[in-house]
């Protein structure tokens, strides 16, 4: 048992790094100077009938782009759409710029957006979804302990759009795409060993380092 | 059956008493769930329409609640209480969306103040889906409010000294329909589940609500002039 051990760990290593990712980016108006003390904002779609875009991921976009520019200041989603209520609800939330500029007909929001600064607002679309899973798994328990045995696998992918609002020129500016896909597994010999491919993070730190590109361009 | 199953063990009698305990906790645990709606609701960002109104919430309203028994074989029931949750989101919307706010609790206090009119939200249906019933994989809850405005005399039961709600003619009367849905892969339990999908019906039902109260007949006129628009 003690021998196996190694081989498990060095197996767990190689295929937990079995994720492909091809990332997109078609932008408009790269900014020609970096943003400086500016704010933006990350926020998911929830207005498909069968998906919203995960909260933690949005919150890894955040957290990815806050590390990797003290000079940008992510507004956390939550507290943006609570600070703009009701306006920001998948009822409500603007599909398009020109939505927005309806929006700011109202004076409480435009108030309201002026006093956060905002320069950026993106909008994050997609989601992380298993896409197949075969093998079998057999679990008992008996009087001198339990334990599994079998081998299961099973495959992930993650298909995520980024849509860039320039809030000071009112103008669509860009789009990213990030795809990943990785397959796990999970052989079991006594103890089920699952050896997860990180698909979702993959797609963060591709979608986020592209983003993070784009606003710290020309810095 | 449960003493069926004990019987075929050796077990001591205070140990079966224990173990029939927890395998009918055990039991009860799976058959049913119960949750009572809970969240935090955000102040909403409006401008305030110009009118006084008195709030009435109804028993019924305040004490809201969904019950599903299970019919079948797997089901499970449900007891989903939006009441607390209804009155909390309300108290904090309408004041924020009305220039005057007061909660009327009481006969006293429908001659103690002076509002341009009552306003009485009720809730007409809720309904809820699981994925292990429709094979979606969110968590779903949908609205239905019936809302009235009513001048506040027509609420004015004098020979009791009470609140009447018995024919009441509302200047303004209008259906108010909310969705929210919770994706499985967002939550631990069906209760976590079921709990935020409420939360976000109450956050859409809000949002309706603030989007289309000047567009519902009679409201425009009423809001323009308060004192003859009735």
């Amino acid at each position: 048992m003690k021998r196996a051990v190694p081989a498990i760990v060095l197996l767990t290593t190689l295929l937990g790094g079995c994720v492909t990712a091809n990332v997109d980016e078609m932008t408009f108006d790269a900014p020609v100077a970096g943003m400086a003390d500016g704010s933006i904002v990350i926020l998911g779609r929830r207005h498909a009938p069968d998906y919203d875009t995960e909260p933690d991921f949005i919150d890894c976009i955040g957290n990815h782009i806050s590390r990797g520019s003290e000079s940008i200041s992510v507004i956390p989603e939550r507290q943006f759409v609570d600070a703009l209520y009701p306006w920001f609800e998948p009822r409500t939330a603007p599909l398009s710029i020109e939505s927005v500029g309806r929006l700011m007909v109202l004076p409480s929001v435009a108030n309201k957006l002026a006093e956060l600064g905002l320069n950026y607002m993106i909008w994050i679309d997609g989601r992380t979804q298993d896409t197949n899973s075969s093998g079998s798994m057999t679990c008992g328990v008996g009087p001198t302990g339990a334990g599994c045995f079998g081998f299961g696998t099973w495959g992930t992918e993650s298909e995520y759009e980024a849509t860039i609002w320039n809030f000071d020129d009112g103008a669509e500016v860009g789009k990213m795409s990030a795809l990943t896909s990785g397959q796990s597994y999970m052989p079991a010999v006594v103890v089920p060993i699952p050896i997860i491919a990180p698909v979702q993070d993959t797609a963060c730190d591709s979608l986020g380092t592209q983003l993070l590109q784009y606003l710290s361009a020309g810095s | 059956m449960v003493g069926r199953l004990l019987d075929s063990m050796t077990l001591g009698r205070k140990a079966q008493r224990l173990v029939t305990l927890i395998i009918l906790i055990v039991l009860t645990a799976c058959s049913s769930r119960e949750v009572v709606v809970e969240g935090s609701f955000p102040t909403p960002l409006v401008d305030p329409v110009p009118v006084s109104v008195g709030i009435l919430f109804t028993k019924e309203f305040k004490e809201h609640e969904l019950i599903d028994d299970a019919t079948g074989r797997g089901e499970v029931s449900w007891r989903v209480s939006t009441g607390t949750a209804q009155v909390l989101f309300w108290s904090t919307l309408f004041p924020a969306f009305f220039q005057d706010v007061v909660f009327i609790e009481n006969y006293e206090d429908l001659q103690t103040y002076d509002v341009d009119a009552v306003l009485i939200p009720q809730v007409a249906d809720v309904q809820y889906a699981i994925p292990l019933y429709t094979n979606v994989k969110v968590y779903e809850i949908w609205m239905r409010y019936n809302l009235a405005l009513v001048e506040p005399e027509q609420l004015v039961d004098e020979e009791s000294a009470a609140i009447t709600l018995e024919n009441l003619q509302p200047f303004a009367e209008w259906p108010l329909t909310a969705y929210g849905k919770t994706p499985t892969a967002f939550m631990q339990s069906d209760v976590d589940a079921v709990n935020l999908a409420a939360v976000m019906a109450l956050r859409d039902a809000g949002a309706n609500f603030i989007t289309s109260f000047l567009r519902v007949p009679g409201v425009m006129d009423w809001v323009e002039n308060p004192e003859e628009a009735q």
